[in-house]
This record gives structure tokens, sequence and C-alpha cells, in this order.
């Protein structure tokens, strides 16, 4: 009898503890998601379910969280807060209880493919400092040849928030009706995000920039340079850095290019959109200028540039005839077409190719970008010309438009 | 009313196979070397990504979930079977069920559940869920090999009268049941139930594994070791029923305190948060009368065994208000995430329950007839022990702080990396002492005199 009371005492222990914390919440959660979530929700495809299953068996949920938690640090660093239905598909889930890399609920759309490819075969390549491990087994000997497991496990990561981004903004105002919550703070904090995504490495085309401090810090820029960029752009900055073999476009040769001040804030600022540049909004003001300071001293090598003649009028006519639409008229970039190239066209006022640099440009094209080579069109000397002329818009750092 | 074990309540009628302890008892320290070691190059792959290069089967995933799965099933599952065939029989006078079911159930847990498990996992056939990444192969052998450790272990005790069960037969009794009943929730329904319930569920699982399985066991060791060479009864009978009918109350409740801050509801956040809060007093009761138990033997007695479980019962009140202060949602919120966690967790499974599965052993060996005991062998495993998870713990504590101050501050996600870096040479620099300790431990359970010798020379003194 004793052991009876005591059994029953004890099962009824463990149901409670299901009931409330298993079967409840789940009711709970499922009328959430159902009320929530948009009508119709995308499934992942069976490629995006295969690299899914790459993902859990190589525990990456043990360094990296799918959960964006409804606190301000997680919000400030990685976008909205995760609900419910977000997490409909996760057989099993894996939000994951520790990070020691990032979240990466909101992953999807953050880096582009080249990026995660180069990153996953080799991070150290890409990231010198990281810890992560290395994934090559995943790949056929290089960062572009991924197999069918690392083609599906960087389509899976594509996936990450994608569901929410694609349900906005219609999908937003929805949840936040149906949430009824009005006056719960933490419920609202899941709809408070301007952008879904905050990840501050994430690209975008235009931005604002914050003003810097006037005088960057060059050494440590060197030092922040090694430690940032140079897996990329390589440890001199001729675009030739363990990673770059993989990326499309390759990295800029930095010590080839001249560019202006606030060419290269913005480009840390904001990243180069369409590529692997990331952006760098997490990094202190200080440590951009330090950067934008070591990645000029980069480029001072002008003893091999020839010195830029004024273009010539030649140059101009068949800039005129061939470029304008996607360089601009006065080459800041901003042609006609410009606005829908996957990738911006160069602002020839405020970056300087090397002579050379610009010459290959022409006759080979840039491999990734819609900058294709003209070798067919125009003649050695129409290019000649036409390379002098794009390179002596520059401007510096003097007011844009001076001419 | 409630039968004290006692040193010399060993009929040799009921000398259960001692082999079965022994093959336990050799098995748990194998296994925790080799479940350390993939701690242990799991950590210094933190150091040097590197390190093996790029076999996938030393990828620090994998190695991560058959660590964890290892000191979980092997190293503390075999230690406290091994302490489970020294008590039972003294616990209940009767001889456990079959020494036939033990031989299977050895081979089972160890050739079926262990092997496979850890081979599974490293070559990439797993579930990532945490504490169960094991794959449902294997795990359904754990819930056979569950099912056959309630036959093995509980029919003695249902053969005597409630009245005469002493608090760690009551803790046995509940962890081998519950851990039968929490082990397949935890490791199907997540495959079932999806996202946000799933984690619901596997939250439960997680603290079910460490509340209902790891530390009634645990328990259980303590509180027969300590009457059972303190030679006097424990402190209080009614507050350790107490301690034990409030644990199987609380424990399960606490389950969401892995998740607070998400989207599962508040209420369930909340329970568990207050759950976790009383669990903390619960401990404090359960301590202090195991504390004021052995009060006069002091803090590091000689007998080794005993020495093992005292400082468990020390760690078990550190690591449970530690719990408790976790849960809260100001603390939570700033150290969830972090190496703080991974601190709490070695405090719990290495401090607290691998001391008290040690202390078992040692206990259990002592008495053994045909076994070899080196009790100085067993002392230095003691101290080599200790420092090496204070050095830990309080190093990956003080990680855990400085990643969530760089965290919250804004600063570059490389940074907290970077930062850690330190700290995570620390840590596996503690594997010295730590792995020193084990080797000890295997020393004394091997070598030294065997208890023939042992029983002339106390005879002699
Ligand atoms: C040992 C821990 C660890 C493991 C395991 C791990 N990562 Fe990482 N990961 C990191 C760290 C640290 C970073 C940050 C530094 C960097 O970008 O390399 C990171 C960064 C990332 C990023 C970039 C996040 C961003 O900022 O946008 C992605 C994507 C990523 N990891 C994917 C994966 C995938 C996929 C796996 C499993 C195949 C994995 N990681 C396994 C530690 C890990
Ligand atoms: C993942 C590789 C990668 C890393 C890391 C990286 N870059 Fe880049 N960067 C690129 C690529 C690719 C381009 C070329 C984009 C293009 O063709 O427009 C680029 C372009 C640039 C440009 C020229 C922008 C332009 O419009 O041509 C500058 C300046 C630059 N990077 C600086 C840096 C600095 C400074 C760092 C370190 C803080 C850095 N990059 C880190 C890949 C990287
Ligand atoms: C279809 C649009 C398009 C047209 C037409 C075009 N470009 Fe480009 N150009 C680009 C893009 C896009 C880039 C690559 C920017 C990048 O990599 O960031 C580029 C890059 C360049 C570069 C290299 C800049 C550097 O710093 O590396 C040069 C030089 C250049 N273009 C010159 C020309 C000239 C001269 C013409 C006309 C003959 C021309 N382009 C026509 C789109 C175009």
């Amino acid at each position: 009898m004793a052991y009876l009371v005591a059994s029953v005492a004890g099962v009824v222990f463990f149901a409670m503890s299901v009931v409330l914390l298993g079967v409840l919440p789940t009711r709970a959660l499922n009328a959430d998601m159902r009320a929530m979530g948009p009508a119709k929700l995308p499934t992942l495809t069976a490629s995006e379910q295969r690299g899914r299953i790459v993902y859990a068996r190589e525990g990456c949920a043990y360094c990296h969280t799918q959960q964006v938690r409804y606190v301000h640090a997680d919000m400030a660093r990685f976008g909205a807060p995760t609900l419910a239905w977000e997490t409909q598909f996760d057989f099993p889930q894996m939000w994951g209880t520790r990070r020691i890399g990032p979240d990466l609920a909101r992953e999807g759309g953050t880096r582009p493919d080249d990026w995660q490819f180069a990153h996953l075969y080799a991070p150290r390549t890409v990231v010198p400092l990281s810890v992560m491990p290395s994934y090559a087994s995943l790949f056929d000997g290089a960062a572009n040849q991924p197999t069918n497991d690392g083609r599906d496990l960087v389509a899976y990561l594509s996936t990450l928030g994608r569901a929410r981004e694609l349900a906005a903004p219609e999908g937003e105002a929805r949840a936040r009706e149906a949430c009824h919550c009005p006056d719960d703070e933490m419920a609202q904090m899941a709809f408070e995000m301007k952008e879904l995504n905050a990840h501050p490495a994430r690209a975008r085309r235009t931005g604002p920039v914050p003003a810097l401090p006037s005088a960057g810090d060059r050494a440590a820029g060197l030092q922040l340079y090694a430690n940032y960029c140079a897996g990329c752009h390589g440890a001199t900055g001729a675009g030739d850095g363990p990673a770059a073999a993989g990326l499309r476009p390759r990295p800029s040769n930095l010590s080839a290019h001249r560019y202006a001040t606030d060419r290269i804030a913005e480009t840390l600022w904001n990243g180069v959109a369409g590529t692997s540049m990331p952006a760098w909004r997490d990094q202190p003001l200080d440590r951009i200028a330090a950067l934008v300071a070591a990645v000029q001293s980069l480029g001072q090598n002008a003893s091999v540039d020839e010195a830029s003649r004024s273009g010539d009028d030649l140059g101009a006519r068949v800039y005129a005839a061939n470029c304008v639409q996607c360089h601009g008229e006065r080459g800041a970039g901003d042609g006609f077409s410009a606005a829908s190239l996957a990738i911006a066209p160069t602002n020839f006022l405020k970056q300087q190719p090397f002579q050379s640099v610009a010459l290959r440009a022409l006759t080979s094209g840039i491999d990734g970008t819609s900058m294709a080579p003209w070798t067919s069109r125009l003649s050695e000397a129409d290019i000649t010309a036409v390379v002098h002329y794009v390179r002596s818009l520059y401007t510096g750092d003097a007011k844009e438009g001076r001419r | 009313m409630n039968d004290t074990p006692s040193d010399t309540a060993r009929p040799a009628a009921l000398a259960i196979d001692t082999q079965l302890i022994r093959a336990h008892g050799l098995a748990a320290i194998v296994t925790l070397l080799i479940a350390a070691t993939f701690g242990i190059v799991a950590s210094l792959q933190l150091i040097d990504p590197g390190l093996t290069g790029d076999v996938t089967w030393l990828s620090w995933g994998r190695l991560r979930f058959a660590h964890t799965q290892g000191i979980m099933f092997a190293w503390l599952g075999n230690a406290f079977f091994a302490f489970l065939y020294h008590a039972v029989p003294i616990l209940t006078g009767r001889p456990v069920t079959s020494a036939r079911l033990g031989r299977w159930l050895f081979g089972l847990w160890n050739f079926a559940v262990i092997m496979p498990g850890w081979i599974l996992v490293l070559a990439g056939i797993s579930q990532p869920l945490e504490w169960a990444e094991f794959p449902l192969v294997v795990d359904a052998v754990v819930v056979i090999a569950l099912l056959l450790a309630i036959v093995q272990f509980l029919p003695p005790f249902f053969s005597r009268g409630i009245e005469h069960l002493y608090v760690s037969s009551w803790y046995i009794i509940g962890a081998l049941i519950f851990t039968a009943l929490a082990y397949p929730m935890g490791n199907l329904v997540p495959e079932l139930v999806p996202g946000a319930s799933g984690a619901a569920f596997s939250g439960l699982w997680i603290h079910d594994a460490v509340g209902l399985y790891v530390t009634p066991l645990a328990l259980a060791v303590i509180y027969f070791v300590i009457p059972a060479s303190t030679r006097r009864p424990i402190y209080s009978h009614f507050l350790s029923m107490l301690g034990f009918w409030l644990l199987f109350f609380l424990y399960p409740l606490n389950g969401t305190h892995h998740y607070v801050f998400s989207v599962i509801p508040m209420s369930a956040q909340l329970t568990a948060i207050a759950a976790s809060t009383l669990l903390g007093v619960d401990v404090v009761i359960v301590v202090a009368n195991l504390l004021l138990s052995v009060r006069g033997s002091g803090v590091f007695p000689r007998d080794a065994g005993l020495r093992f479980v005292i400082m468990s019962t020390i760690f078990y009140l550190i690591v449970s208000v530690q719990g408790s202060l976790q849960a809260q949602m100001s603390i939570n919120q700033a150290v969830h995430f972090t190496d703080w966690v991974i601190g709490h967790s070695h405090l719990a499974m290495l401090g607290f329950a691998s001391f008290a599965a040690a202390g078992g052993l040692a206990h259990a060996w002592q008495r053994l007839p045909i076994a070899r005991y080196n009790e100085r062998a067993i002392s230095w495993a003691f101290w080599l022990m200790l420092v090496g998870v204070l050095v830990m713990v309080i190093d990956l504590t003080a990680a855990g702080i400085v990643e969530s101050a760089l965290w919250r501050s804004g600063a570059p996600w490389l940074d907290s990396v970077v930062a850690a870096r330190p700290y995570w040479i620390v840590r596996s620099l503690s594997a010295i002492p730590i792995v020193a300790g084990f080797v000890a431990l295997w020393i004394g359970l091997t070598t030294g005199p065997d208890a023939d010798v042992r029983a002339r020379t106390t005879v002699a003194s």
C-alpha cells in the first residue's frame, strides 16, 4: 500500500512536469504558430533538408545557437527575436545552448555563398582569428568545389531566417495583431526591429556612414588588417590572401588602388553588396579609422604606377560611348543601369585603379561582376585611352565633382 | 525503521558476483579515460583548431557529442552499476535478481550502448540534442538496458517492507524508474515535436538527465557511504526523506530554465525559475543533513571513499545554489550561452557526480574480497581531481563573465573569441591534474595489497 502511494506520487510528479513544461507549452505554442505564422509556410527543399542533417551531425548547434532571445544584447547583434512559427519545421530543434560562434537564426542573406564556402572550407583563411573547425571534408580539395554535402549545407544556411524575411512586412503586422500582447513588453520586442536581420557584417548598397575620428592610427590599423582582412586581401593587400582563390569577384588588390578616405570608410561600414566583402559595423569607430589609414598606406606604392596623365579626347569619347550606362556620366558609378546590377560599378572619382589593374579590367573583365572584357569591341588604342581617361577622373579626398 | 547500511551487514551468502562490481568498476575507469580524452582533444581544438587536420571522425562537434555521452553513460553509468551491485544486497539483505542478467546488462551497456554509440556519433550518425546525442537505434538499447536494470536491482527492495527502506534505497528506486520514463521522452519526443515545443521537451530531458539519473544515484552513494564509513546513522531520517521527495517533485520542473527569454510561454519559464529557486532550498536541506552526519570526521577524513563523498556533497551545494542563481532572469540574461555554463556543468558532472561515483567505487573496492586496493593512489586521485576541478570551474566561470561583458558591450564577436583564449588554455591545462587523478584512481583500484593482506594488517594494527 505504501509502495503504491509512493509510486503514484512519483509518477504524478513526473507527469506533472511533462504536462506543465511540455504539453501545455506545446499547446500554447501551436496556437501561437497558427495565429501568428503566415498562412502558407515554405518548407525546406530536399537539398536544404539534407544540409540540415549535415549541420546536425557536425554539431554546429553546439557552437551556434539558432535562437535570438528577447534580450537587447541579442537583438542589437542579430535581429528580431525568434518567433515560434519560424522553427515550426525543425525536427529536431537545434536551438542550442552555447555560443562560441554567433547565433545563426538570421544567417540567411547575411553572407553570400562564396563567403560561406570559403569559410567552411578553411575558416581561418577568411577570418584569421576564428576557432571554427575546418570542414574541408565537404569539399573536393578547393573552396569552390563543394561536394553535395557542402552545397546542401550552404543551401540550408541560406534558409535561416528566410521565412520571416519573406513574410515581412505583412507577416510582421499580422503576427503583431494576432499576438494580443500590446502591453507585454517582452512579446512586443519581437516586432520592434526595423530590420529583421541586424547582423553588423551584412553588406548593404548604401547606408549612412558615421563620421570617423580624423586621424586613424596606421600601426594599429595594420595589425587589425592582419587580423581581419589579410585572409582575403593578402598580407600586402595584393588581393591574394589564402581565401581569395574561392571568391567571386576576387578581393580587390588594395595595393594597386588609390581610394578616397570616405570611399574606404563607406566600404568598411557598408561592405560591398553582392560580394564576399563584409561590412564592419560592429567595429568601434577608432578601429575603422585605423583600418582606413592602413588601407591607404597599402596603396601608396605609387612608384610602380604610371602617373595618370590627364585623359585625352579619344578616352573621353570611348568612355561616353561605352561606359556611361554603368559607371555614370561623371564616372561616379551611378549610370542609369547601375542600380540594376548586383555589384555596383566602380566610382572613379573616389577610387583610382593603378594602370595595370585598370588595363586588366578592360582586357579580361572582372570575373563575378558585370564588367566584361572589351577586347572584342575596342581597339588597343581605345583601351589605352579610356584607361587613362577613367584614371584621370580621380578626385581623391577633394569634394566630389571638382574636375 | 530504516536499515542504515553498515560494514558488517554483508552476509557471505549475499556475496553477489563480485566479478560484476569489478567489471563495471574497471569499465568505468577505462571509459572515463576515453571520454575525458574526447573532451581534452575538443578543448585543445579551441586553442589550435587545426590540431586533428581534416579527420572527420575527430571533428569538434562529434567529439563534443562523444565526450558528454561518454561521461554520462560510460563512466557514471558503469560506476553507478558497480556501486549498486555492492549496495543493493546490503540495503535489502537480498541478492540482486541474477548474476547472469548482470553479465547481460554489462555486455549490453558497454558493447551495445557505449561502443556503438561512440562509433556512430563519431561517424556522423547522431541526433543534435543535448545529452541525447546517441542515435535512436542506440537509444532503443538504452531503454532495454534500463528496463533490465530495473529487473535486476529493484525486486530485492520490493520483497521487503517499505518501512525498511533506507534513503539510498529510495533514491535508487526513483532513479531507475524515472530515468526509464524520462529517457524516451527526451530522446524521441523532439524528433516528433518541432522547434520551440521540441526545445521545451529537450529542456525537460536536459534537466531530467541530471536530476533524475545522475543526482539521485550520486546521492544514493553519498547517503550510503557516509554511515557505512563513519559507522554512525545519518543525522535525520526525516530530513533525508523530505529532501528526497522535494527533489523528485522539483527537479523535473526545472527544464525550461535552459530557455529563459525564449518564445516558450512565460508561464513555463516562470514555473521553471520558481522550481529552480526552491530546488536550491531543497539542496541546502539535503546537504545540511549530510554534513551534520559527518561532523567530527573532518572535511578531509583519512578514508578516501568518505573524503570523496564529503567533497561531492560540498560541490553539490555549490553547484545547486549556482543553478538557482543562474535561473534568475537577471543572471541568466548575462551568463547564458557563455563558458560560465560549461563551468557549471563540469562542477556538476566532474565535481559532484564524479566525486560521488569515485567515492562509491573506492568504498566498494575496499570491501571487495578479491580486489586490490591502493589507499595512497586513491588519496592522490582525490587531491589531483580536486585541484583540477577547482581550476577548471573557476577559470570557466571567469571566462563566462568576460564573454558576457563583451557580448553586452556590442564589441565585435571575435573579440569574445580572442578574449576567451587564455581561459581556454587554462581549462586545457586543468586536464593535467584531472587526468592524472583519473589515472591514480585506476592505479588505486588495480594495485596495492589484496583484501586478505589488508585484513591481516588491520588485525595486526
Ligand atoms: C568550435 C565551435 C564552432 C563550430 C563547431 C562551428 N562553428 Fe561556425 N563559427 C564559430 C566561430 C567562433 C565563428 C566566428 C568567427 C568566424 O566567422 O569564423 C563562427 C562563424 C560561423 C559563421 C558566420 C556567422 C556570421 O557572422 O555570419 C557561419 C555561417 C558558421 N560559423 C557556420 C557553421 C557551420 C555550418 C558549422 C557546422 C558545419 C559551424 N559553423 C561549426 C565556431 C564554430
Ligand atoms: C571575405 C573576404 C574579404 C575580407 C575578409 C575583406 N574583404 Fe575587402 N573585399 C573583398 C572583396 C571580394 C572585395 C571586392 C569587391 C569588388 O570586386 O567590388 C573587397 C573590396 C574591398 C575594398 C575596395 C572596395 C571597392 O569598392 O573596390 C576595400 C577598401 C576593402 N575591401 C577593404 C577591406 C578591409 C579593410 C578589410 C578588413 C577589415 C577587408 N576588406 C576584408 C573581400 C574581403
Ligand atoms: C555593365 C556595366 C558596366 C559597363 C558597361 C562597364 N563597366 Fe566597368 N565595371 C563594372 C562593374 C560592375 C565593375 C566592378 C566593380 C567592382 O568589382 O567592385 C567595373 C569595374 C571596372 C574597372 C576596375 C575598377 C577597379 O578599381 O578595379 C574599370 C577600370 C572599369 N570598370 C572600366 C570600364 C570602362 C573603361 C568601361 C567602358 C569601356 C566599362 N568599365 C564599362 C560595370 C561596367
